[in-house]
């Protein structure tokens, strides 16, 4: 896959909840081991948007495409086996389950067993093993919710809010992460940290009250200051 | 998962304690204990693990209890044919209602199960009373051929069979319980979005284990046919709808010991106390009422750290990474 090559092509979207709509007329595109970010308030619909690229919902109309392939009518399970994993925002894993048997869920999906690759990004994870799930912290519970996320080397990475909550150190080693993460992956991270999103984004898009409202995608335009004009 | 209480030790002392009942105690109370136990498994594992509390279990009793009979009744004499034809009923309607029902959650599900119990309970006192012989019953017990090696007409070789599969059924809800399939299925009771972004289908995952549960319903189902040689649309009626929930609420929903120490109590207690007392499910009712109270573990969630304690004190103590429950931040 080459660089150029567009991994995830959103058209025309619209999003309703019911009679209430959220997303209008939304483009987004994201080529291959890209970063981009999606910035605006809370409540501006960026959430909706991934969930909606993730197949949790049924766009009123418009198109989202990856590889060429329509996403749209797909379940989110078929969605993840193509490769476009999501993460989502609330920290929630399998808190019943070890981190292991959490590792083992998403291994036994893809058919990947590389847990080296997950701990060489989170070497924490290798200790807490045998950890029931539902005793991590907010950081630990995020490195798993990643590292599950990377099994199957997926093609795509929809971020939800990464840092929300978490210790500075855990947020410097996110951002560590995902400037590795983005050799091999597409990245689309909803985010609120400034700072975060000026070191790792190439491409930032201000979501206001479900519109695209800005798309910056010149690195040397992507600061704290011009982000911040849409928080 | 550190667990101090090695797996082989529970079955051990489980079917050892079973075995030894079946000296202490009558055949006909320690035969209605297995059968029980396989009974209730299925519906431990729906709603321990899968979250799914379903009281058209008694259907599935039913139709695996039909089929085996009408087997014996009319075309053939071979037990195992029965009992096989018992289950692969049970099966055949699993993955006919499943597809439908699985869709539906908690109450519904509860529901939707319920109603084909009604369904199963007047097709075989009505609609086809003329193969049934409705109320009356079928009665095939005369028809049930001797069979070499172990001998399931009687009852001491019936016990042997039915304590065997007991053990087969039990191993395979043990390797079900640790395989990834297990953890799908907590998984899926625990937050069925977060799975479906891992890339599995919940509906596949439930439909499985639904069809798993049931088609151990209808091998018990089989087996009462068999060793009671007599089957009625009574099993299958709606007022015994909850009684494979009640086992395994009393014995501790989603363990495996729960259904056989369930089955035990349940048994036991409607034995003993339907002696005494006229009204015996009024005091099972008041036990529930305890036990829910008493924190929703039952009999065997109860036991289980007294005897992992009991069995591990003279071992050196095992070191766990975990803080106090207390400290646990439950969020999902």
């Amino acid at each position: 896959m080459t660089a150029s090559e567009e991994i995830l092509s959103v058209k025309a979207l619209n999003v309703s909840y019911g009679e209430s709509q959220v997303l209008f007329d939304i483009d987004l595109a994201v080529r291959a081991n890209q970063v981009v970010a999606c910035v605006g308030r809370n409540g501006a619909g960026k959430t909706t948007l991934l969930k909606t690229i993730a197949g949790f919902l049924r766009p009123r109309s418009g198109s989202i495409a990856s590889g060429g392939v329509s996403l749209v009518g797909r379940k989110s399970y078929e969605i993840a086996q193509m490769g476009v994993k999501y993460v989502p925002q609330d920290k929630k894993v399998f808190s019943d389950l070890t981190v292991r048997e959490n590792l083992e869920l998403g291994s036994y999906a893809t058919k990947d067993y590389d847990w080296d690759r997950v701990t060489d990004y989170f070497p924490k994870l290798k200790v807490l093993m045998d950890r029931t799930a539902g005793y991590l912290s907010g950081g630990e519970r995020q490195m798993l919710m990643i590292g599950r996320a990377l099994l199957g080397r997926p093609k795509m990475l929809l971020i939800d809010e990464p840092t929300e909550g978490l210790a500075p150190s855990i947020v410097s080693h996110l951002r560590a992460v995902f400037g590795e993460l983005s050799k091999s992956a597409a990245l689309v991270i909803v985010e609120q940290n400034l700072p975060l999103i000026c070191a790792i984004s190439d491409k930032v898009y201000a979501v206001k009250e479900g519109r695209v409202v800005a798309e910056l995608e010149d690195r040397g335009a992507i600061t704290a200051e011009a982000c911040e004009r849409y928080l | 998962m550190v667990n101090a209480f090695q797996w082989w030790r529970g079955p051990l002392l489980a079917f050892a304690l079973l075995a030894a009942s079946r000296v202490l105690l009558p055949l006909p109370f320690v035969i209605e204990v297995v059968i029980f136990s396989v009974y209730t498994i299925g519906c431990s594992f729906l709603v321990g693990r899968v979250g799914f509390i379903s009281f058209g279990q008694p259907a599935y009793l039913a139709l695996g209890a039909y089929a085996t009979a009408f087997y014996l009744s009319y075309f053939g004499t071979n037990p195992f044919i029965g009992i096989a034809l018992g289950v692969l009923g049970g099966l055949v309607v699993s993955c006919i209602v499943g597809p439908l029902f699985v869709r539906l959650r908690s109450d519904y599900f509860a529901l939707v199960n319920l109603a084909l119990a009604v369904i199963v309970f007047y097709l075989m006192q009505k609609v086809l009373a003329g193969i049934t012989h409705g109320d009356n019953g079928l009665w095939f017990l005369t028809n049930i051929a001797s069979t070499p090696v172990l001998d399931v007409s009687r009852p001491d070789g019936f016990f042997i069979f039915a304590f065997l599969v007991a053990l087969a059924v039990w191993v395979l809800y043990k390797y079900l319980d640790d395989s990834v399939f297990g953890a799908c299925c907590l998984a899926t009771k625990i937050n069925e979005d977060k799975l479906e972004f891992l890339g599995y289908s919940n509906f596949r995952i439930r439909l499985l284990a639904f069809a798993i549960a049931n088609t151990t319903t209808a091998l018990a189902g089989a087996m009462y046919a068999v060793y009671l040689g007599f089957v009625s649309p009574e099993m299958s009626s709606p007022s015994r709808a909850a009684d494979p929930v009640i086992v395994t609420i009393l014995g501790g929903a989603g363990t495996l010991y729960g259904p056989i120490v369930g089955a035990f109590a349940y048994t036991g207690m409607k034995d003993v106390i339907s002696k005494l007392i006229g009204n015996w499910e009024l005091f099972i009712g008041f036990l529930l009422v305890f036990i829910m109270l008493a924190g929703e573990r039952g009999i065997w969630g109860t036991l289980q750290p007294w005897l992992e304690k009991l069995l591990t004190r003279k071992s050196a103590p095992i070191a766990t990474a975990e803080p106090p429950a207390d400290s646990r931040e439950k969020r999902d």
